[in-house]
């Protein structure tokens, strides 16, 4: 199985190159990460890999074969949500799930052990109208994998989520990977995607900045930042250290080195401080964002 | 689970017209209607009884001076259907006959000079501006027909005087012309009816979806064709079944409220062959389809609802155009604006029906125009598939042609 390729794939809206030969391959189940600022093209990308606009030039295979409605089997949440407010949840999944294939009997039982996975059971009979935006939310997520599919694209996730409803999308998308499923996530929390992404792909502008293995990426980045846990006040011992929080004890310095570390552990130690933690930490993918598309640009 | 194209169209139908019928501005509007037309074919009952009495009514004679000479029986022996009593009745008498029911009205007759006057009674005159015609008309024939025998007058005499009058209509034209001009009528109004207020559905369908933001859902589940496709024929089955309420519900009321003589002469099916009820549902099927599909374009170049109206208008023009092509069809059906407009694929679902009745179509002008439709309503079926595909990510204003026709040229 060759899985997923997109390679060198370009579009442009009226004169302007919104996304400029992108690549990439997902040839095994698990999550890959698309990120970018407002704009870089992540959701151009997306449409042009389900095939709702056309890509002008490019190459997009699942499985050696031209992506789209008949070859590949795939679920997608779109960034815009959207449902139809006065029809009722249970028939507008069940609309669904018969487009995407599935006989009326199937997706009953489906939609019924999806909606209390997702605790929605008790609006199956009610006017999506009549949900909060957090419950549509998980309908429409119900839509996107109702119909069992090889290949998930969720475009923000969990964006409007509650932490608790926020848990249970992150369980079943673990789950999902578990049972072999290709899947794509464009999100703009860092901490998302280095929990869930093995590869990861930013955008600037229609451009890609960086590719490839989330760890490998971090792994040619060197240490920039310390954890210390300390019994005292230590500030005089770091007139050379940017502090970038500091509260009961507790510090986050910026480091140029992990020498530098090493030497103010050794002052420490000479000075009888108590220290309880230590740590030397290589940078976030939030830093390698910022750095990769400038801290100008704005995260939505 | 791979998409089929023809499953995922009927899944799409069957979506739209449950939308449709579960919708409250359909149901009321559709009660509206059926309310309307019960009302409808009560009228001629109302303008009866606002003219003067209906005809089963019970009218009393009353001829105190005999100026008829006993001679009012003989009312029963007209066509009039009113139940006479005769009987001299001075005017509280009357009163009292129509206050305990016995009677609905009275005529009081008396004469001053060479005047004969007819006194019509009623409970309350507000309602009755004028003395039912006919009865007038019979007590004055009948009275002349005294008069005339008093002269002495023999019956053959009498009959050269007023002799029964036998009017034909013939033509110089060599075709012949049959048809029922209301059942023609009836028919274009109704095709229209069908594509005003059916066809419109589907544009307004497809804004909804992209004013709720369900479009990136949608076409991702299935083919603009099957979403198009489908709408038109779900939407078009329930305009379809509104229809055919509305005509059932017609024929009831005017069997059960219409005089029979007034319905025959108002609804003559004696020309409506099966293969004209053929044509008729054929042609109102591409025409409803048609039409649905020039509107399935209007609804994917907008966004929000407010828009819908400005941007049918257009469609509904042409829809005007068709249907008052088929009015000048009916006024001079041998022209040669009516041929032309047989043939017009945005006329012809609403003329050649028409002309089929008249017994003026031709054979090869039925399929000549047959192709015309079919071949129109493709050739529009592939815009709106194109345009909806290219569109339906346009969330902001309404679409100009130019955008229209930039859209429809991207790939």
């Amino acid at each position: 199985m060759s899985g997923l390729i997109l390679k060198d794939v370009s579009k442009t809206f009226a004169g302007k190159l919104v996304v400029d030969k992108i690549s990439f391959t997902l040839n095994q189940p698990g999550v890959y990460g698309l990120l970018g600022t407002n704009g870089a093209g992540k959701t151009t990308t997306i449409r042009m890999l389900l095939g709702i606009i056309t890509k002008d030039s490019g190459e997009i295979t699942w499985n050696d074969k031209p992506v789209d409605r008949k070859t590949v089997n795939f679920g997608y949440l779109p960034e815009e949500r959207g449902v139809y407010p006065k029809v009722k949840i249970f028939d507008q999944l069940l609309y669904f799930a018969e487009l995407k294939g599935m006989s009326r009997d199937d997706a009953s039982i489906a939609i019924n052990k999806w909606a209390k996975r997702l605790k929605v059971e008790e609006y199956l009979p009610m006017a999506a109208e009549k949900l909060s935006k957090g419950n549509q939310q998980k309908i429409q997520f119900m839509t996107a994998v109702i119909h069992n599919p090889d290949l998930v694209v969720l475009d923000e996730p969990f964006s409007g989520l509650d932490p608790v409803n926020t848990d249970i999308i992150k369980s079943i998308i673990i789950d999902l990977v578990r049972q072999g499923k290709f899947i794509i996530m464009s999100a703009h929390q860092m901490a998302t995607i280095e929990e869930f992404c093995t590869n990861i792909l930013i955008l600037n502008r229609g451009k890609t900045v960086l590719q490839g293995n989330l760890k490998d990426i971090k792994s040619t980045y060197p240490a920039n930042r310390l954890q210390l846990d300390v019994n005292q006040d230590i500030n005089k011992y770091l007139q050379k250290f940017e502090i970038e929080n500091s509260k009961n004890h507790q510090y986050t310095l910026k480091i140029t080195s992990e020498k530098s570390a090493h030497d103010l552990l050794q002052k420490l130690v000479a000075a009888d401080v108590q220290i309880d933690k230590f740590e030397i930490m290589k940078p976030t993918l939030n830093d390698i964002f910022i750095e990769k598309v400038g801290a100008k640009n704005e995260i939505k | 689970m791979k998409s089929n194209n023809f499953r995922d169209t009927w899944t799409v139908a069957k979506f739209s017209m449950r939308d449709m019928v579960n919708r409250k501005s359909f149901r009321i509007s559709t009660i509206i209607i059926l309310i309307l037309i019960v009302i409808g074919f009560n009228i001629p009952k109302i303008i009866t009884n606002f003219t003067g009495g209906n005809f089963d009514d019970t009218i009393l004679i009353s001829d105190p001076e005999n100026i008829y000479d006993d001679q009012l029986e003989s009312l029963n022996q007209t066509n009039l259907k009113y139940k006479f009593e005769f009987q001299n009745a001075n005017f509280d008498d009357i009163k009292n006959k129509i206050n305990n029911g016995e009677i609905d009205a009275a005529v009081l007759v008396s004469k001053s000079d060479d005047i004969v006057n007819l006194s019509y009674i009623v409970d309350n005159a507000a309602t009755v501006t004028t003395p039912p015609t006919a009865l007038v008309d019979a007590l004055s024939s009948l009275y002349t027909n005294i008069q005339i025998q008093k002269i002495g007058l023999s019956a053959t005499q009498i009959s050269q005087i007023s002799p029964t009058f036998n009017f034909a209509i013939q033509q110089t034209e060599d075709k012949e012309i049959g048809g029922n001009l209301n059942v023609m009528m009836l028919m274009s109004v109704l095709l229209f009816f069908a594509i005003y207020f059916c066809a419109f559905q589907v544009s307004s369908s497809i804004t909804i979806e992209k004013t709720s933001k369900i479009m990136e859902t949608l076409v991702t589940s299935t083919s603009p064709r099957s979403i198009i496709l489908g709408k038109t024929i779900g939407v078009g089955i329930v305009g379809l079944l509104q229809i055919l309420l509305f005509v059932i519900t017609a024929i009831i009321s005017a069997k059960a409220f219409l005089d029979p003589a007034i319905l025959s002469s108002l609804l003559d099916l004696s020309n409506f062959t099966v293969f004209l009820a053929i044509v008729t549902l054929g042609y109102f099927i591409l025409g409803y389809f048609g039409y649905a599909l020039l509107y399935a374009v209007t609804g994917s170049t907008v966004a929000k609802p407010e828009d819908i109206q400005a941007a049918n208008t257009p469609v509904a023009i042409v829809t005007m155009i068709g249907f008052y092509l088929a009015y000048f069809t009916l006024m001079d059906p041998t022209s040669s604006l009516a041929n032309i407009a047989a043939l017009l694929p945005i006329s012809s679902p609403f003329c050649m029906p028409l002309r089929v009745m008249m017994g003026i179509a031709n054979g090869w002008e039925v399929i000549l125009s047959t192709i015309i439709l079919i071949t129109t309503c493709a050739i529009v079926a592939h815009i709106a598939i194109k345009i909806y595909s290219n569109a339906i990510l346009n969330y902001g204003s309404r679409m100009s042609l130019k955008d229209i026709i930039r859209t429809y040229k991207e790939k």
